[in-house]
């Protein structure tokens, strides 16, 4: 009895390998470039898959796309990995992160031909280990059936007109809340505190997540909430509906822009350059529309729908090394007002 | 009784078959939960130079501001708790002492809010009770109104009661089963002694519905002391702010593992007290019980009044509406489209057929579907089967034990419950990034996870029914010549087949709606039904990530169904 119990202990235990022995088959061969991103790069949707099909098409290297987690895990996944690196290329580190990123000290530069055809705004660091491949602002996103006349600027937020109208992001647990919250410490600079204590009668309330949040929006609870420029643009092309329209302010709006690096430890540079090249040309299409964010490469052709998505006047940034330093005050004092 | 006890056990306890076979489940806990448990928490007392330091700890224990979160925690969890238990106790009433159609339905349906994954459950909330929510939509449409007149969604009465939508059920669930086993020959007598109906209700049958009526209430207290989206999203934001939000900041946010360790320390504390104090009110439960299974069981009355017929149409309809209303708006949803131009909202089947590639998108969403569903019950039947037969090892080993050293071990087993799933999180991930797995290797972490994270609550639902099987039975078994083994297998596990059961049914529905875990430990070729629709939500789709909420919940209602007619099947 004791033999048969055990023998059903290690059936059970040893069916996930029978299972999942399938994809164990592709081995990894020596000359494969191996290519580290973020969860929703490299998903099915995600433009990962397309670009790397591709690539492996038209240059015949091969490539190991790997998902390190969500975006922000992603360098410290690398920072892991110092002593025993696996990856060649990684995409994914924002601006926002260049600071943090410069310390770890993982990246080569690369001065690829490519750049003279991207902004010289979004190529942020200028030390060229990060190169720029994609760039979305952020924006309040409207209901174009409550609100006719949308706000143009933070200020115009305060308005009482919209009690209970807006939702917002809660910082501490999101990319796109702490976007807003470094989006009015670079307008109104330290007296950023002020617009969050005025903006408190019109919040109907703070989601935890840009998923949260948007989904009430959609769901019609409220006519106004942070979000993309570009967003409107994934209604338009999904759903045929040009109901919900981002708005760009008078006094420019918060820029976040998507970088990718080769590591310093890569032992096939060329083919590396050669993806990033990639990315940065025939790929920068692909990314815009599963990312729904804009290229940088100003010769990319985007489709009809991008015309949802209004052009930010002015993007704003603030410097990585302020952000690191800061962001933690930030979210301390801020959740001090909120939460009163 | 005692000295039976003592004689049977001791065979069990020196028989190497239970330590052979209780290992594996504790070499799993310590290797998937201990181990980086340790590594997480070890950074709270590592300083800036390596050096080993309190000052974290003490410099968080002197703010004010944690207080002020460990305060309203502990607040928000109590009224939640109060709230799901005065809801559940009529209820648990008219389960325990009537027969009446739809009881079976209403218990297995019950169960299904508490294996949704919570960003469902926001997401149903506001569809029902939302400012455009159906019933004000209903209501806006009935009385000609300019907007919804129901204001309850952003204040801290709709966390309360998410919270009793969520929770409810286990106090229903905990209170009728064992109410329907109060012998009623205990009211007779007092009956006969002159007591009147209320008297005997407040006498008799209250003093002992208190164990498990402590018992749910504690249950719920803990999993609400861990609430984090339903409070930020549906409570209006950070007024409302717990110690997980704290936790995911600082993790998450700051990238400040040394404060997110520290202030997990704390919480981690608080919630161990929390579990030993359900252990605590498990045993007394198992103490009555065993107490009331020698008399005769309590019989289902039909009901004879108008008015009792009355009460129960009126709860029932009332549970229908406080439980299905979220649910049936998640599945609504799902089949609704409005497109602006015409802003009519049209029946429409094209979220299922994107879902299942009957339709092809512009966001290519190949049969993922289909693929995440196969996936997702594959992962939650081995799932079930592991952590059935570790767990039930675990209950042996436990039942065993000398009173004194099972309940750190109990406690040891119940500890997923108290951790936060952003701490495992990050521990699994600092483990998964030195390890260096492959595509096996995380599926099959994935795997040992949900083991993990389910056990404690096959555990809860095996455990005390173990503890009720007298040893008399395995007693018998030995004198007739039966060894330990053959006992266990011939007498012991029949008698436990319910309580197996329910706990299986639990760990599938669990494991099938898990998704920190398994997020942070696949990688993107693992799709399961909630990475799926966490994706579609991810990426705008919240219609198709409704269509595949609602597959989910009628899995779960096929499941718990499934278990009723099990259990009614096994009686």
């Amino acid at each position: 009895m004791k033999k048969h119990t055990i023998l059903l202990f290690l059936a059970v235990v040893l069916l996930p390998f029978a299972l999942f022995a399938k994809g164990s088959s592709e081995s990894v061969d020596t000359n494969t470039l191996t290519v580290y991103s973020y969860d929703s790069f490299v998903s099915e949707w995600g433009p990962g898959p397309t670009i790397v099909k591709d690539f492996e098409e038209e240059t015949g290297i091969k490539v190991n796309l790997i998902s390190a987690g969500h975006g922000s895990e992603l360098l410290y996944k690398l920072s892991l990995e110092q002593n025993n690196p696996r990856a060649d290329v990684v995409v994914g580190i924002t601006n926002e992160q260049l600071n943090e990123s410069n310390k770890f000290n993982l990246f080569q530069s690369y001065d690829s031909p490519v750049l003279k055809d991207i902004d010289s705004e979004h190529i942020f660091d200028k030390s060229l280990t990060l190169l720029p491949y994609n760039v979305g602002t952020y924006a309040f996103v409207y209901d174009s059936k409550k609100i006719s006349n949308p706000p143009t600027s933070l200020e115009q937020l305060l308005d009482p007109k919209y009690k209970r109208s807006i939702i917002l992001i809660d910082p501490r647990t999101s990319s796109v809340g702490m976007g807003l919250l470094q989006w009015t410490i670079s307008v109104y600079g330290d007296d950023y505190l002020q617009w969050w204590e005025a903006i408190k009668p019109n919040v109907l309330t703070i989601a935890d997540s840009w998923s949260s949040g948007y989904g009430l929006f959609t769901q019609g609870e409220a006519p106004l909430v942070i979000s993309y420029t570009t967003s409107p643009i994934y209604h338009v092309i999904n759903e045929d509906n040009d109901q919900f329209r981002s708005v760009v302010f008078d006094e420019g709006n918060l820029a976040v822009i998507e970088g990718a690096a080769i590591l310093k430890s890569s032992k096939k540079v060329e083919q590396a350059q050669m993806f990033i090249d990639y990315l940065l040309t025939d790929g920068q299409l692909d990314i815009a529309i599963a990312n729904v964010m804009y290229p940088v490469n100003l010769k990319t052709e985007l489709p009809e729908a991008f015309d949802w998505a209004p052009v930010a006047k002015k993007e704003l940034y603030l410097p990585s090394e302020m952000i690191a330093e800061h962001r933690d005050t930030w979210l301390n004092e801020w959740t001090e007002v909120m939460s009163r | 009784m005692r000295t039976t006890r003592k004689g049977g056990s001791y065979v069990l306890e020196s028989s190497p078959f239970f330590k052979i076979l209780s290992t594996p489940a504790i070499a799993i806990l310590l290797l998937l939960l201990v181990v980086p448990l340790i590594i997480i928490l070890s950074k709270a007392f590592i300083g800036s130079e390596g050096s080993l330091t309190l000052s974290r700890v003490i410099t968080l224990l002197k703010s004010e501001y944690t207080w002020r979160v460990v305060r309203f925690t502990f607040l928000q969890a109590f009224i939640s708790t109060v709230v799901s238990v005065l809801i559940a106790l009529p209820g648990a009433y008219i389960i325990a002492n009537y027969r009446f159609k739809g009881k079976r339905l209403i218990k297995a349906i019950s169960v299904i809010p508490f294996v949704l994954p919570s960003i469902l459950v926001v997401l149903g909330f506001v569809i029902f009770y939302g400012n455009s929510g159906l019933i004000n939509q209903l209501l806006m449409k009935l009385f000609n109104l300019e907007e919804g007149p129901i204001k309850i969604l952003y204040t801290f009465g709709a966390v309360i009661l998410a919270h009793a939508f969520y929770n409810f059920p286990i106090a229903l669930g905990l209170i009728s089963s064992f109410w329907e086993q109060l012998p009623i020959s205990y009211n007779h007598a007092a009956m006969t002694l002159g007591a009147k109906k209320g008297s005997v209700f407040r006498t008799v049958t209250l003093p002992r519905l208190i164990p498990p009526i402590l018992s749910a209430a504690t249950l719920i207290f803990l999993f609400c002391f861990s609430s984090f989206v339903i409070l930020l999203v549906l409570g209006g934001g950070p007024k409302f702010t717990t110690m997980e939000v704290e936790i995911y900041r600082r993790a998450r946010m700051s990238l400040d593992l040394e404060g997110a360790a520290t202030f997990s320390l704390i919480s981690i504390f608080l919630t161990l007290i929390i579990v030993a104090i359900y252990i605590w009110t498990q045993r007394l439960v198992a103490h009555q019980e065993e107490i009331e299974l020698l008399n005769e069981k309590n019989l289902e009355k039909s009901l004879k009044t108008i008015w009792g017929k009355i009460g129960v149409a009126l709860y029932t309809l009332f549970a229908a509406f406080f439980v299905l209303g979220p649910l049936g708006a998640i599945i609504y949803n799902s089949f609704t489209y409005t497109p602006s131009r015409s802003g009519q909202t049209v029946f429409t089947l094209r979220w299922y057929k994107q879902l299942f590639n009957i339709e092809s998108t512009s966001s290519s969403m190949m049969g993922v579907a289909l693929s995440a569903i196969i996936l997702s019950l594959i992962i939650a039947s081995v799932t079930t089967i592991v952590s059935l037969i570790f767990t039930t090892m675990l209950s042996a080993k436990l039942r065993n034990d000398k009173i004194k050293g099972s309940l750190a071990t109990e406690l040891f087993a119940m500890l997923p419950m108290a951790v936060s799933s952003v701490i495992i999180g990050l521990g699994y991930y600092l483990i998964a990034s030195r390890l260096q797995l492959g595509n096996i290797g995380s599926r099959i972490l994935v795997i040992l996870a949900h083991v993990v994270i389910v056990s404690p609550f096959i555990l809860r639902s095996i455990l005390p029914e173990y503890r009720k099987v007298s040893f008399t039975y395995s007693q018998a078994s030995f004198t007739l010549g039966a060894n330990v083994a053959r006992t266990f297998w011939l007498v012991e596990l029949p008698l436990l087949r319910s309580a197996l059961i329910t706990g299986g049914a639990f760990a599938f529905a669990i494991s099938l709606g898990e998704i920190n875990a398994t997020l942070v430990l696949a990688d993107s070729s693992l799709v399961t039904i909630p990475i799926v629709m966490y994706r579609l939500i991810g990426s705008y789709n919240f219609a198709g990530a409704a269509a595949l909420g609602s597959v989910l919940i009628v899995l779960c209602a096929i499941i718990f169904f499934l278990t009723e007619l099990a259990k009614k099947r096994s009686n």
